[in-house]
């Protein structure tokens, strides 16, 4: 297992989609501060929930970066799960691997922890680029600079990462049945962004919301309810599901454990022509 | 007492889910330290075979036992290197990279990496990124990286594919090269003259069947004279009387006669004396591609 956890560490440390996409949330993480830090300073009287410079400052950091978990995140992480997943597919690699040595299962579990420790990495991008940002806004407005609990760091930093984590394993686990990157990218985008959230309107409408627990299971009800639970009454919050942050930790993980051996029993009994 | 054969299939059968069959109760078995061809057509089953033997497909039915283990067991596949169809590798690393992965993965020392490019002749060019090999770039690294755990089993499946002629020749070169000793090649092709001058022994399969099996030489046949002579019926007649019926054998009007070809003079002399002209005599020997077609019911030239 170490062996095959050293190898797809040494696989993945240069790989395009986790660099890029590691870049792209330290970008947008930089993009939105830039445009809210302008907002705030130039108000506009026509809207309707102007940027507070209060949110921008170091103690509300990790509130802040809480949005960019879902869907930009999500989305990032089911993109890069799905390539990981499927180009083994197309670039052939499966069966070079496979006929290597360690067991199919084996392979497939070091590939998994290797794609945790990414989603940690990117999590860590995300929350070091999120502080440097709310510091420099601090500093240039003469604020003092106060950083939140460490405790607050830490579960936030480990909601994030569970976010991205189980939105990567359907991405996984999506390359994996369709053995396709492209493919599978496409059908978790389009589930995340659109299937999902069409389902739980429809089943929180059915019978004046008798089946909203059935929509309060979904992977995007949870994560955003996770996310939201951090959030401090100075931020505007948008509609959170009525669902427990407990809760929603338990159904995340049960995703991802669901998700990552579901996989693992159809690599394993597949063949791989 | 050691075991000699080191590949042992016993009526492997491969199905697909749409009904194909892709490989019939096949009895195979490559002896320690030769170079076994697998040899036949596009589509024969050979791929097919070969995955089954190395644990990426599942049989069917049928069993197989290969370097004294269940195929795709980690034992077994610690004893062999393989190298199935196009070589796939991560196209963003480096060939050495792609090899120090693939030597992860085997739990195969670093230091191996440079030599299998040693013996690849790939050095020079390992620090290039594998998205911009040639195809005979690729096949090496291939050849690498099924090396790298210096097998006791070789599994080659059609490496000369996609190479040009010189780059051919040089892949026949290190597989020979590397088929010296006591290391065991299986080596799958359609191309005959390539299994001619590499293999020892050889499995023809066709259309999923193994249809024979044997040393090159066994499967060649018997030497023998070829004979064109006018009046023929005579020619045979007289040859039939000489040799026995079943020593002789007519085929696009030459005259087949399976005896030492150190008779020839004899047989020129005794044609000429009965008044018999004689346009052409001499040693007949088959070659592959005459038996391959022969046992696999394809047509030549079609």
């Amino acid at each position: 297992m170490i062996a095959t956890i050293k190898a797809e560490w040494r696989k993945n440390r240069f790989r395009p989609a986790f660099l890029v996409s590691s870049g792209i949330i330290g970008a947008i993480t930089t993009l939105v501060y830039g445009v809210n830090w302008y907002l705030a300073l130039h108000p506009s009287a026509s809207d309707r929930q102007p940027v507070s410079l209060l949110t921008l400052y170091p103690d509300q950091f990790v509130n802040n970066v809480m949005g960019a978990g879902f869907p930009l995140g999500a989305a990032i992480a089911i993109v890069v799960g799905a390539l990981i997943a499927g180009s083994e597919y197309s670039w052939g690699t499966m069966k070079t691997t496979f006929t290597q040595g360690p067991g199919r299962l084996t392979t497939w579990f070091g590939r998994v922890v290797v794609f945790a420790a990414w989603m940690g990495i990117m999590t860590a991008i995300l929350f070091l680029v999120g502080a440097a940002s709310s510091a420099i806004v601090a500093s240039f407005q003469g604020h003092a600079i106060a950083w939140p609990a460490a405790i607050d760091v830490v579960k936030g930093i480990g909601t994030i990462w569970l976010v991205f984590a189980v939105n990567g394993a359907i991405g996984l686990a999506l390359g994996v049945v369709i053995r396709h990157s492209a493919a599978a990218l496409g059908a978790g985008l389009i589930y995340v962004l659109a299937v999902e959230i069409l389902a739980v309107r429809f089943i929180d409408y059915i019978n004046n919301g008798a089946y909203k627990w059935i929509g309060d299971l979904f992977v995007g009800q949870n994560a955003i309810a996770l996310l939201q639970s951090f959030t401090s009454p100075v931020f505007p919050r948008g509609l959170a599901p009525s669902i427990g942050a407990e809760q929603a930790v338990v159904v995340l993980m049960a995703y991802f454990v669901g998700l990552v051996v579901i996989a693992a029993g159809l690599l394993r009994l597949r063949d791989v022509t | 007492m050691e075991n000699t054969t080191i590949v042992e299939t016993h009526s492997l059968t491969k199905r697909y889910g749409s009904g194909v069959l892709a490989v019939d109760s096949v009895d195979m078995s490559v002896r320690r330290g030769e170079v076994y061809g697998f040899l036949g057509p596009n589509g024969a089953g050979k791929t097919t075979t070969l995955r089954m033997l190395v644990g990426l497909i599942r049989p069917t039915s049928g069993t197989a036992t290969v370097a004294g283990h269940t195929p795709g067991s980690p034992a077994g596949l610690a004893r062999i290197g393989a190298l199935i169809e196009s070589p796939g590798f991560y196209p963003y690393l480096s060939g050495r990279e792609n090899l120090r992965v693939m030597a992860d993965m085997a739990s195969v020392s670093q230091k191996r990496v440079d030599e299998v490019l040693d013996i690849v002749e790939l050095t020079s060019r390992a620090g290039r990124k594998f998205g911009t090999y040639s195809t005979g770039m690729k096949q090496r690294l291939g050849v690498a990286s099924a090396l790298l755990k210096d097998p006791e089993l070789l599994i080659l499946d059609e490496p000369t594919s996609g190479l040009d002629p010189q780059g051919m020749a040089e892949m026949r070169k290190l597989i020979k090269d590397i088929g010296q000793g006591e290391r065991t090649v299986l080596l799958s092709s359609h191309l005959l003259g390539e299994v001619e001058a590499i293999c020892d022994r050889v499995g023809v399969i066709s259309n999923g069947r193994l249809v024979t099996q044997s040393t090159v030489q066994e499967l060649l046949g018997e030497e023998g004279v070829l004979v064109r002579a006018q009046p023929a019926d005579a020619a045979q007649e007289m040859l039939t009387r000489m040799f026995g019926p079943e020593a002789v054998s007519r085929q696009n009007g030459a005259i087949h006669l399976k005896t030492d070809p150190g008779k020839s003079l004899e047989i020129n002399r005794q044609l000429t004396a009965a008044g018999i002209g004689v346009s052409e005599l001499r040693p007949f020997e088959r070659s592959l591609e005459e038996v391959f077609f022969q046992l696999t019911g394809e047509k030549q030239g079609s």
